[in-house]
């Protein structure tokens, strides 16, 4: 390539560059009836890349009405005139993908049901993990936010008094806003509702439960001291095993002490249960 | 599967027809234009100029060589279907709600509407299939509507009846050469339009459509209604397939109330019917206007549907639709092995 003197473009460099010579596609033909391509390029930064395919041609015949094949070589007419073969992209589109499948007992709740369905798998994608027991669901929702304190939050013993908010109150997500000024007096609040002291009263929490363990196993077992009202295992949202903690809440009191006294050092599974009452939550 | 769009037109669809073959779909709307579109890629062939009004209605003659169209311009016009060129003109006081050719092609039937002054009557003329060839400019049959006036209407097999739809309800048999009235039946409710009436492809059966939200099965020789289709919607079309025993039915909320309700509660999807057992299949959903019509192609590969939207949605069924059977017809099939 000649440049006229005194012109140094970076344009023309840039043309000189890619005009590297290139060796010429070569195509030979194989005894198998395949055929071997080598091209040659030059990738961006430079590189010289060398293609070689393998191909082999095969003739697929089909049949088709003579009359449809003939049609399919009309010249185009009317608006469509003079524009090239193929389909033109202002007036034809592929839509998105329809999954159509005929079912013998259809209704029109099935559709609706698949949709409710695919907003739940949206949810779980959205990791959802509760603070509290690490569960599927929102904080707020937690079945234990009464009786736990959030996990890996700071003991509620230390928490002083007058600055409850700062684990507690936030933690548990669903109590609003409380001014600086209420704080002190108003305690956690909500926190201090009949639920709470309910529920702390007579629940136990059962550790080292064995991963392979059923809410129902755990129900039989303690369901011999006394009515249990509610027994929740943690379970891993992704594998489905429990998480080795549980919680079993009982109507009674007096029986929540006698199961904890019973239960604790019970061998279930292949490991050895801790049962103790379900500390306070600050 | 992926439905193909066709956007062509800037207004809603009146009718889509796929040629005999299937290779080709016809489509007019409110826009004044014809289209006419490969049917396996969606690719447009041509568009056909020279109507003043909205169209409503096309079809194409068995070798795809001459097509007519009608339309609120109150004319009915016949085009080359290769050329787009326009051969004919039928000038009429009112506009022209419906045309339909006989099997063989040699007929033209075109329903006209009623106006004040004028009642709606079924005109039917000679045609010669040869596009070179100049057409009759008189009818050759004119049947007058006194009662109800007829909204569609169709030739039965060998055009041995003229069959039409009113807008009361009524289907009616008519005397394909004398045009006289053989039978009249109420098969849809009072007062609830015929919307559409196809044909099966021995044309011994149709099924209509109709705003009294169902469609039905009915034979050409005695107007017997066979089966029934049941919906939620006023129905715009309803098309039986091939191959496999279903029939689409396409319709949605009225025109005029789409803008205040939301797609899905407009009910804007096409749904299948088994035939035989009048159940409920599936639905396909897509448009976001009423179905005006809906087509099967006549080797029951796919349908296209066209819409209040705009669009025309072309679909190919894929395997799940093929390999779809009531355990009864699996049954059968197992036993006949």
């Amino acid at each position: 390539m000649s440049r006229p003197a005194g012109r140094t473009d970076w344009a023309d460099e840039d043309d000189e560059e890619s005009s590297v010579q290139l060796p010429p596609t070569s195509i030979t033909k194989n005894k198998d009836g395949t055929e071997t391509i080598i091209t040659y390029t030059i990738r961006d930064d430079g590189k010289k890349i060398k293609t070689t395919r393998r191909i082999k041609k095969t003739t697929v015949k089909t049949e088709v009405n003579p009359r449809v094949a003939e049609r399919k070589h009309w010249a185009k007419f009317g608006a469509e005139k003079g524009k090239p073969l193929g389909p033109q992209t202002d007036t034809t589109s592929v839509a998105e993908n329809i999954v159509f499948r005929p079912v013998a007992a259809w209704k029109a709740s099935t559709e609706d049901k698949s949709e409710t369905e695919k907003k739940k798998a949206n949810l779980k994608d959205a990791k959802i993990k509760c603070r509290i027991c690490s569960g599927d669901h929102w904080t707020t929702k937690c079945p234990f936010k009464d009786t736990m304190t959030p996990e890996g939050g700071a003991a509620p013993a230390d928490l002083a008094d007058d600055e409850p908010e700062k684990a507690g109150g936030l933690g548990a997500g669903g109590s609003s806003y409380v001014p600086p000024h209420l704080r002190g007096r108003g305690g956690a609040g909500e926190k201090m509702g009949g639920k709470y002291e309910r529920d702390d009263l007579a629940t136990l929490r059962v550790t080292n439960v064995s991963e392979f363990a059923e809410e129902q196993d755990l129900r039989d077992m303690f369901s011999r001291y006394g009515h249990v009202t509610r027994v929740f295992l943690a379970k891993d949202r992704e594998t489905g095993k429990a998480k080795g903690f549980a919680f079993v809440s009982y109507a009674d009191r007096m029986d929540a002490e006698k199961a904890c006294e019973k239960m604790d050092g019970y061998g279930f599974g292949h490991l050895i249960l801790r049962v103790e009452f379900a500390k306070k939550a600050t | 599967m992926r439905p193909i769009l066709l956007s062509g037109h800037e207004r809603a669809l009146t009718q889509v027809k796929y040629n005999p073959d299937g290779d080709i779909i016809f489509s007019v709307s409110k826009d004044h234009v014809v289209g006419a579109w490969y049917s396996h890629n969606g690719e447009r062939l041509g568009t056909y100029h020279g109507h003043q009004g909205a169209l409503w209605t096309v079809d194409v003659d068995p070798t795809s060589t001459l097509l007519a169209t009608g339309g609120a311009d109150n004319t009915m016009r016949l085009w080359e279907v290769k050329s787009g060129k326009l051969l004919k003109t039928w000038d009429f006081a009112t506009s022209i709600k419906r045309v339909e050719f006989s099997a063989d092609g040699r007929q033209l039937l075109g329903v006209t509407e009623k106006r004040s002054g004028h009642l709606g009557t079924i005109v039917v003329y000679d045609i010669n299939p040869d596009p070179e060839a100049d057409q009759a400019d008189d009818h050759a049959l004119r049947i007058v509507c006194d009662e109800s006036k007829a909204t569609v209407a169709g030739f039965s097999y060998l055009a041995r009846y003229i069959i039409a739809g009113h807008e009361d309800g009524s289907v009616s048999q008519y005397d394909g050469k004398t045009g006289e009235l053989l039978y009249n039946t109420q098969v849809h409710e009072d007062d609830m339009q015929v919307t559409d009436l196809q044909w099966a492809p021995d044309r011994t059966y149709f099924i209509t459509a109709s705003k009294d939200k169902s469609a039905k099965l009915i034979t050409a020789e005695s107007l017997e209604v066979l089966k029934t289709y049941v919906t939620d919607t006023p129905l715009n079309s309803a098309a039986m397939t091939s191959v496999k025993d279903f029939v689409i039915l396409g319709g949605g909320q009225a025109a005029m109330d789409v803008t205040t309700t939301s797609a899905r509660q407009g009910k804007f999807e096409a749904r299948f019917y088994h035939k035989i057992f009048m159940e409920e299949i599936g639905r396909v959903r897509g448009h976001f206007g009423p179905l005006n019509y809906v087509a099967v192609h006549p080797q029951g590969t796919g349908y296209c549907s066209g819409g209040e939207d705009g669009y025309v949605r072309v679909h190919h069924f894929d395997k799940a639709y093929f390999d779809f059977l009531y355990e009864v017809e699996r049954e059968q099939a197992q036993a006949n092995l």
